[in-house]
């Protein structure tokens, strides 16, 4: 019976897969047992769903016993030929093999595009596979937990990986489905030696470190974290310290005059979200406050990590912990919950502030996927869509082995097959590319340093995998399309391209081109953004200053002997560098009233060094100093306070670190942080131990005669430290790396999108203008001259680049409208300048590719191309 | 010869001589469903008459089709006298495994 056309039907190509998979075997009586359950289904389902179970039932048959056995019985019969067999597929891979060498122009060009499309997501599989195993090899590792928690202070709510340590110290006494409760405290030490200082990752701990954690000993032990100031050091550290000499029982004098003793050695980290050089002994620094918020608030660098016996549920601990949390914070005006996360999700997984060490954002991983994707799939489509049109030449072939008795399946299998082969043979030059682009990547990247994207078998192994997918999703929908191909259309030459489709083409080759234009104009915006950042006016003087780091010299040696050196115009001294190192404290006014602001120590030369401006008041007094008393503020901070005009803010006095600072003078508001944050209050003090730099205004000298005049200087101080010295303007530009990185990156991911695009534009131009050859040839025997025919041929594809402009132009805009002002606070507007700029771009590439292609037919003699017949 | 039923064979077999002329792919799923109140796939489903097929326990023949399939026909299947012999031997030797078990489950 004939159904009503407009009652749903179950989805064929679900149905066609399942045709195809079962050859010749019988299976009418399945495809009806589906058929039944899909309108029973929709009785009470929706029809997505429904089709849904459909898709699930053709797979779980596919994949049966039920259709195996049936296929064999099948191939039995005679005249059978759907089993895949060797000698099939040898002949699969010659004919693939050979077609593909027939077309080398297409299959140069297609391989190409693939290899472009695929090398963006070799990265990424080679990075998650890297990432996705961290934390394996410790013992009992499904049994290790991370106590993370979530602050809530009033409307502040942050997820952080930290956990007090009180809590541990809680658990150890109240819990006992955990039988290890370990802490970790991490800090920032500096081993001092006689030549040089050493910045060390340090985490205090105690010795159920190793019960928790599987690392490997050189030599020493565990035990050493039972006793005060004993040190355990990794390989690379105990080489950056001591060379080649045994480091055992070697004494290490740390920043502030501590002395421990290294007794013990590990091998180095690998693959593991902790990130330490150096484990020291617990009982050796932390004493418990008094204070509840000391412990039970700020715990900005304490980790807790729970092993639980081996048959204990996790539920368990999570009930404990939200009770405590409960019990803990009912006074406090500051509620802190805690969370549970396994070990292996820790590495790769949500954002958590004050990560212990390498932490790969699951938020990261999904960008960089659409964007893979975003490269890949044109890629593909590409492929597919040159394919499709290039049906008419091998329509013959393919009614040829119809007619002599192939079937559909050995059809499709053997256009799949010659798809795969086609990606494989890409995948050596997607590897290439991967290859080429790793190093640069890694240095983009964090924590790219500890990453090993060197080719291992399983990571080629998995190329190789996603080679085959990649073939099969760019081969699957030509392959059904000469499939379905009737011998008979294809002899008369009757092949029709449906127009459908074509549309369905037209419309990705115009979205290739919007994403293409979307790059371009991207890369324009933010070189815009780099360029204002690089040009803006931060209030204050960049150029010709540079910053000495005092480290041990003294201030007052440090002055005579620089002061008076010639191309030293001026002297200051500061806390930190401007608009890249400030701190923060709370400054409270005589009804203790708060207010958060930035603040730096400098001096009273500092402003005029600067040229910062003062709209009241006066830099700080040149009297010898005795004790702070004094406070310089900006703009924001009286508006702030509601106080204006600026000159009734001076003798106003505030409270901040205990100290009583007295308002003596306001600056005009400046850039004293990088552009993506909005000028917010800032207070300068004049507390000279403070002063960790000198800033040195010089003559417009020859930069690197000055720096080695000044390092001859230094070596005549009585310290063994090298100069740092730097030019300030250098050390604002880095803080604007980041565009740089955006800049490579975006320029990259758009040459690619932009070469597929035109690649995949090629291959339909010169597909469409050969089939066109004798229509030209007639026409110009009737008298139309090349440009004529150029544009005849090239109409459609000037149409869908304008389309594209025309689409892209405020896609993008807006776009960018919505992330730059999030990228930068103080940022420049898109031009006209730069979507026109972009347009020319596009229009350079892609009319330049248009013409190329079409110009080779459109000058061809009509006398041969005439003749070929 | 003896045959060794799995647990869904044994299902597969009584359901298709409870079902008795209407036993065929759908309504024979459908009733396990119902009874033992679990989802089971069509692949396993099919599987498992396939086997039984081939160790002749049961058998099948191409029926009438109706609207609701597509117009598609319908394989019944029915048990065979083999078919009848395994899920007898399959019982004797729960009964058996039962009635010597059973003193001590009575004591408890």
């Amino acid at each position: 019976m004939k159904r009503p056309l407009k009652t749903p039907q179950p989805p064929g190509f679900a149905r066609r897969l399942f045709g195809l998979l079962a050859g010749r075997a019988h299976v009418d009586d399945l495809l009806g047992d589906m058929d039944e359950w899909f309108y029973e289904n929709l009785r009470h389902m929706s029809l997505l769903r429904a089709r849904w179970i459909y898709w699930k039932q053709v797979f779980s048959l596919s994949f049966s016993y039920a259709l195996r056995a049936r296929r064999r019985n099948a191939s039995h019969a005679a005249l059978a030929s759907s089993s895949l067999n060797t000698a099939m597929l040898v002949n699969y891979f010659k004919v693939a093999v050979r077609n593909l060498y027939q077309h080398k122009y297409f299959s140069v060009i297609n391989a190409f595009g693939l290899a472009l499309g695929m090398s963006v997501s070799l990265l990424l599989i080679a990075l998650f596979s890297y990432v996705s195993n961290y934390d394996d090899f410790h013992d009992r590792a499904e049994d290790v937990y991370a106590i993370t928690s979530i602050v809530d202070k009033g409307i502040e709510h942050i997820e952080f990986a930290t956990a007090p340590i009180a809590l541990a110290d809680k658990m150890t006494s109240e819990f006992h489905a955990a039988d290890r409760v370990l802490t970790i405290v991490k800090e920032y030490q500096t081993v001092v030696t006689r030549t040089q200082n050493f910045a060390v990752k340090t985490y205090y701990t105690s010795p159920e470190f190793f019960d928790v954690f599987s690392f490997e000993f050189l030599d020493g032990s565990a035990l050493a974290l039972r006793q005060p100031g004993q040190v355990l050091l990794t390989e690379t550290t105990a080489r950056r310290l001591f060379g080649d000499e045994d480091p055992m029982g070697k004494t290490l004098e740390l920043s502030g005059g501590a002395l421990v003793q290294v007794s013990g050695v590990l091998k180095d980290l690998k693959k593991t979200h902790l990130n330490f050089d150096m484990l020291m002994s617990y009982p050796s620094i932390v004493q418990h406050s008094a204070s509840f918020e000391e412990d039970w608030v700020k715990f900005p660098n304490q980790y807790v990590y729970v092993r639980m016996l081996s048959d204990a549920a996790i539920q368990d601990l999570e009930q404990y912990l939200d009770a405590a949390a409960n019990r803990l914070y009912t006074e406090s005006p500051a509620k802190v919950s805690f969370t549970v996360r396994p070990l292996k999700g820790l590495t790769v997984g949500p954002d958590l502030r004050n990560d212990i060490g390498e932490k790969w954002e699951a938020s990261g991983f999904i960008v960089f996927a659409v964007f893979a994707a975003l490269i890949l799939l044109p890629a593909c489509f590409n492929y597919a869509n040159i394919s499709v049109a290039r049906a008419m030449r091998r329509a013959k072939e393919i009614a040829l082995r119809k007619t002599v008795g192939g079937v559909r399946s050995q059809i499709f299998f053997q256009f799949v097959t010659e798809t795969v082969l086609m990606s494989i043979f890409s995948l050596i030059g997607a590897i290439g590319i991967f290859v080429l682009i790793r190093r640069e990547f890694q240095s983009m990247l964090v924590a790219g340093a500890s990453l090993d994207l060197s080719l291992t078998p399983s990571l080629i192994l998995l190329f190789v995998l996603f080679a085959i997918v990649t073939g099969v999703l760019a081969g699957i929908f030509p392959a059904l399309y000469f499939a379905r191909l009737n011998p008979i259309d294809a002899f008369k030459s009757r092949v029709v391209t449906k127009t459908s489709i074509f549309s369905v083409r037209k419309v990705l080759t115009i979205f290739q081109f919007v994403l293409s234009f979307g790059f371009i104009l991207t890369l324009f915006a933010i070189n815009r953004q780099y360029r204002y950042a690089m040009s803006f006016d931060f209030g204050f003087r960049k150029g010709q200053i540079i910053d000495v780091a005092l480290q041990d010299v003294k201030r007052e040696v440090f002055d005579t002997k620089f002061g008076s050196l010639a191309n030293v115009e001026t002297l200051s001294h500061s806390s930190g560098v401007m608009a890249v190192t400030v701190s923060q404290a709370w400054y409270h006014d005589a009804n203790r009233d708060s207010v958060i602001a930035a603040q730096m120590y400098a001096d009273r030369n500092y402003f005029s060094n600067l040229e910062l401006t003062f709209v009241a008041g006066q830099s700080f007094p040149d009297e010898s100093f005795s004790r702070e008393s004094y406070m310089i503020v900006n703009e924001e901070f009286l508006k702030s306070r509601n106080i204006s005009p600026p000159q009734a803010a001076i003798g106003r006095v505030y409270q901040v670190d205990g100290h009583d600072l007295e308002v003596i003078g306001v600056l005009k508001n400046f850039h004293y942080a990088p552009l993506n944050f909005p000028i917010a209050n800032f207070v300068f003090r004049d507390d000279p131990s403070q002063y960790h730099f000198a800033n040195l205004k010089v003559t417009g000298g020859d930069s690197y005669e000055i720096l080695s005049e000044f390092e001859t200087i230094w070596k005549q101080f009585p310290t063994e430290k090298k100069i740092i010295a730097r030019y300030f303007e250098d050390e604002m530009r880095e803080g604007y790396d980041t565009y740089v990185v955006m800049l490579k990156i975006v320029g990259f991911l758009g040459l690619m999108a932009i070469t597929i695009s035109l690649l995949g534009m090629i291959g339909m131009v010169v597909y469409t203008s050969q089939s066109r050859t004798k229509e030209v040839g007639i026409r110009k025997v009737m008298g139309a001259d090349v440009r004529h025919m150029i544009m005849l041929l090239s109409g459609d594809y000037m149409k869908m680049l304008a389309w594209a402009i025309a689409i892209g132009t405020p896609l993008t805009v807006l776009f960018l409208n919505a992330m730059v002002p999030r990228l930068q606070h103080y940022h420049a507007s898109i031009s006209i300048l730069d979507v026109f700029l972009s347009i020319v771009v596009l229009l350079v590439f892609g009319v330049g590719t248009i013409v190329l292609e079409t110009y080779k037919t459109a000058v061809a003699n009509p006398a041969t191309t005439l003749r070929s017949e | 010869m003896k045959h060794y039923l799995g647990e869904l064979e044994e299902l597969v077999l009584l359901t298709v001589a409870v079902l008795g002329q209407e036993a065929y792919g759908v309504s024979i799923q459908r009733e396990i469903e119902a009874r033992s109140d679990r989802r089971i796939t069509i692949g396993g489903l099919h599987s498992t008459i396939t086997r039984l097929e081939e160790k002749g326990l049961l058998k099948s023949w191409v029926g009438g089709a109706t609207a609701e399939r597509g117009g598609r026909s319908k394989r019944y299947y029915d048990i065979t006298p083999l078919g009848k012999k395994a899920v007898a031997e399959t019982r004797s030797l729960r009964d058996e495994l039962w009635t010597e078990s059973g003193i001590k489950l009575a004591i408890k």
